[in-house]
């Protein structure tokens, strides 16, 4: 038993940190919003040269071969830096599931290197990310996966994300390389894992704001009333990481309880990241409600992401099942079953 | 990350449970709030104290058994498991018996643990005042010097355990000219000694599970005071980290509450209230993540790490999500809830539950307190 992440995850996660701050700071996004495609062929080409798109590709498909709990590590950074560009999708998602898959060495080293781009296609969601710009798309038909090169154009969606390209759907066609279910265990958990870094950054964002504006003499954040609401969001992120973790382990193992727990991962890191960004606007104040401060970028986001991948009802759905229907054992002892 | 128990972790799980199946009372003990009560978890101390399951943590040479954290987790939700009484000794095994180790010297390690783990004395906690409850640093007990001894003058509150306990600790001024946080020490004192007084306080239950201490002219050996002259602020706070931390509430206590709630639930399910079946869910859910969150934190100490201000948001973690599952409860008991005991005199344990949970987000520090801890130390927000 040992819930710790290794150094080596402690230093990837940095890099990748340091590396987003760098050349994916607020100043791209209000940048990108301005552009027609809001996507970037130099910001991809970044994270190919980062290694990004094939940190769970097997090493043979010239990968990193990393683990699905590297996988939420770099999502959370991803949440943080507010990446728009379909590298969760293809990279955590995509990825570990076509080389579960087999037979897709070819695939898997194009997503290495960034040539393919994969849209995922579910009912869950009434919509796709990313269809257009994608090589292939995975969709579902009869709860089967399939796998098919995107040769369609689809009518685009307008997200109040202003960097989310959402699409309607395409016939679901291809060759068969998993589950649906499993398609949806791990986009969910991807998705957890996205919204605490979302709300990682809107935490930081607020508490900065609190830092530096000033009212009756002092700053904001020295008022109680403003530390206790900042502190309150905190408790609720910080729980989520842990829960998170777990789901990753238990969907990398194929543990048969996994689908509770990304559920579980889903809700809390959701509500997590919902309540931070009421704290965190109503933190700015008048200046939360504008364009022009970064917030509104990571408040969407977390709107987007909260309902994306299975909703609130969708997963308490599942927890339901599971604990009160019975089919989970609980209590003490049962932590990890 | 490896989460599942190795094959020692599971050999040791079923030593344990072996163990509290044969031992823990069938019988629901009377509440140690209460005299009678009180004596029943003294026993219940002793007992484990007979088979070694006291002070697990402790070093052996204590009358521990040196167990690292992922088996005290292990032990507690197998204590949990069992249903085992509460711990009425929790005082010692938590907050004073890690700080005699650390600060303590040979003598009183010798002559204070021991005696702890055996379940021989019973500790009492008196940290605060009339005037200081979350503003510690505002104490004004005194303890004089002359000679050998200390003579504490004052008055202590809200001290659980000191209806009945034996001993007990806390913080005296000892330099009568200082303020605030200096010249103040940690002091260990009989609380049958000349000139003390116990007044039990009744709870918010109706039984005296405090009490208020008074101090006149008492007699206590200097052999007594707990690190140096002075140096009671530190210690008090490395006191009040241990209870905050980690160990004071471990996650299976709130994993039986959750499960108990279920099953409440099940038998509720028809004429429950439509948010009832959420809060249940999320009960459950925090239950868990608090167990994930302590797993994490003891696998980070045991590699070497340190909790900090984390352990406040662990405090009001625990303290709210127990508070929400006992008021879950208790709506869902409806017109039940206000009974004491149920048709055919079973104890209400759910009402008893409730009240309880009240003064989670109050001791070890308000949540408040520990808001501003996350603000001013996590956040780096001005004071």
């Amino acid at each position: 038993m040992d819930f710790t992440i290794t150094e080596d995850q402690a230093v990837l996660t940095q890099g990748v940190r340091d590396y987003l701050a760098g050349v994916h700071a607020p100043e791209l996004l209000r940048a990108l919003d301005a552009s027609d495609s809001r996507r970037s062929a130099d910001v991809w080409q970044g994270l190919v040269e980062m290694g990004l798109p094939g940190l769970l590709v097997p090493e043979a498909e010239g990968g990193l071969g990393l683990s699905l709990l590297d996988g939420v590590l770099i999502a959370a950074e991803l949440g943080r830096a507010g990446v728009a560009e379909p590298l969760a999708d293809t990279a955590l998602i995509a990825a570990p599931l076509l080389g579960k898959a087999g037979n897709q060495d070819a695939l898997l080293a194009a997503i290495a290197t960034g040539e393919a781009k994969i849209a995922l296609q579910h009912p869950v969601n009434p919509w796709v990310a990313d269809l257009n710009g994608a090589s292939h798309v995975l969709s579902v038909k009869d709860g089967a996966l399939l796998l098919a090169e995107n040769n369609g154009r689809a009518d685009l969606l307008e997200s109040v994300d202003p960097l989310r390209r959402l699409y309607a759907p395409v016939a679901a066609e291809g060759t068969e390389v998993g589950s649906a279910d499993a398609l949806l265990d791990h986009a969910a958990l991807i998705d957890a894992a996205q919204l605490v870094g979302v709300a990682d950054a809107m935490l930081e964002q607020a508490t900065d704001y609190a830092k530096n504006r000033s009212q009756f003499g002092q700053p904001i954040g020295s008022f109680q009333a403003v530390k206790h609401h900042l502190a309150t969001a905190v408790v609720k992120i910080e729980f989520a990481k842990p829960v998170i973790q777990r789901a990753a382990v238990a969907l990398a193992e194929g543990s048969a309880s996994a689908p509770v727990h990304v559920s579980h991962a889903k809700l809390a890191a959701a509500d997590a990241a919902w309540a931070m960004s009421e704290t965190a606007i109503q933190t700015h104040g008048a200046m939360g409600y504008t364009y022009e401060v970064d917030l509104h970028f990571w408040m969407k986001r977390a709107w987007a992401l909260s309902g994306a991948w299975g909703d609130r009802a969708f997963h308490l759905a599942r927890i339901d099942a599971a604990v009160i229907g019975g089919a989970l054992p609980i209590g003490p002892g049962h932590s990890f079953a | 990350m490896h989460l599942a128990y190795t094959s020692e972790q599971q050999a040791f799980r079923a030593e344990v449970r072996a163990w509290m199946e044969a031992n823990v009372p069938k019988k629901p003990l009377v509440t140690l709030e209460r005299e009678d009560g009180y004596h029943q978890h003294v026993e219940w101390e002793r007992k484990l104290a007979s088979g070694n399951w006291g002070m697990v943590t402790w070093p052996e040479a204590y009358g521990g058994r040196g167990l690292d954290l992922i088996q005290w987790l292990i032990f507690e939700e197998e204590y949990y498991r069992a249903g085992a009484p509460l711990r009425v000794n929790q005082n010692g095994i938590f907050l004073l018996g890690p700080t005699v180790m650390e600060f303590g010297t040979d003598e009183q390690k010798a002559r204070f643990l021991t005696p702890m783990a055996k379940g021989e004395l019973i500790w009492a906690q008196a940290w605060s005042e009339p005037n200081a409850g979350s503003d510690m640093a505002a104490i004004t007990s005194k303890a004089i010097r002359d000679g050998d001894h200390y003579v504490i003058s004052g008055q202590k509150t809200w001290s659980s355990r000191a209806s009945f306990a034996d001993w007990g600790f806390g913080l005296f001024r000892t330099d009568p000219d200082s303020k605030r946080h200096k010249g103040l020490s940690f002091i260990l004192f009989d609380l049958n000694a000349p000139g003390v007084t116990r007044r039990p306080i009744r709870q918010l239950h109706g039984d005296p599970g405090f009490a208020e201490l008074f101090f006149d002219e008492v007699r206590v050996p200097v052999a007594n005071r707990i690190a140096g002259e002075g140096e009671g602020w530190n210690v008090a706070m490395a006191t009040a980290g241990f209870e905050r931390g980690l160990m004071l509430r471990s996650p299976a206590r709130f994993q039986a509450a959750a499960e108990r709630l279920v099953a409440l639930f099940r038998k509720h399910e028809a004429a429950a209230a439509p948010a009832a079946r959420e809060q249940v869910m999320q009960a459950w859910m925090d239950a868990q993540a608090y167990a994930y969150n302590t797993y994490a934190v003891a696998s980070k100490i045991m590699a070497g790490g340190h909790i900090g201000a984390e352990a406040s948001l662990n405090k009001i973690f625990w303290s709210e999500l127990d508070r929400a599952a006992h008021r879950t409860a208790m709506q869902l008991l409806g017109a039940s809830a206000e009974l004491r005991h149920f048709d055919g005199g079973a104890l209400n344990t759910w009402l008893e539950g409730y009240i309880f949970s009240l003064s989670g987000p109050i001791y070890a520090g308000s949540n408040e307190i520990q808001r501003n801890i996350i603000a001013e130390r996590l956040l780096g927000l001005p004071r």
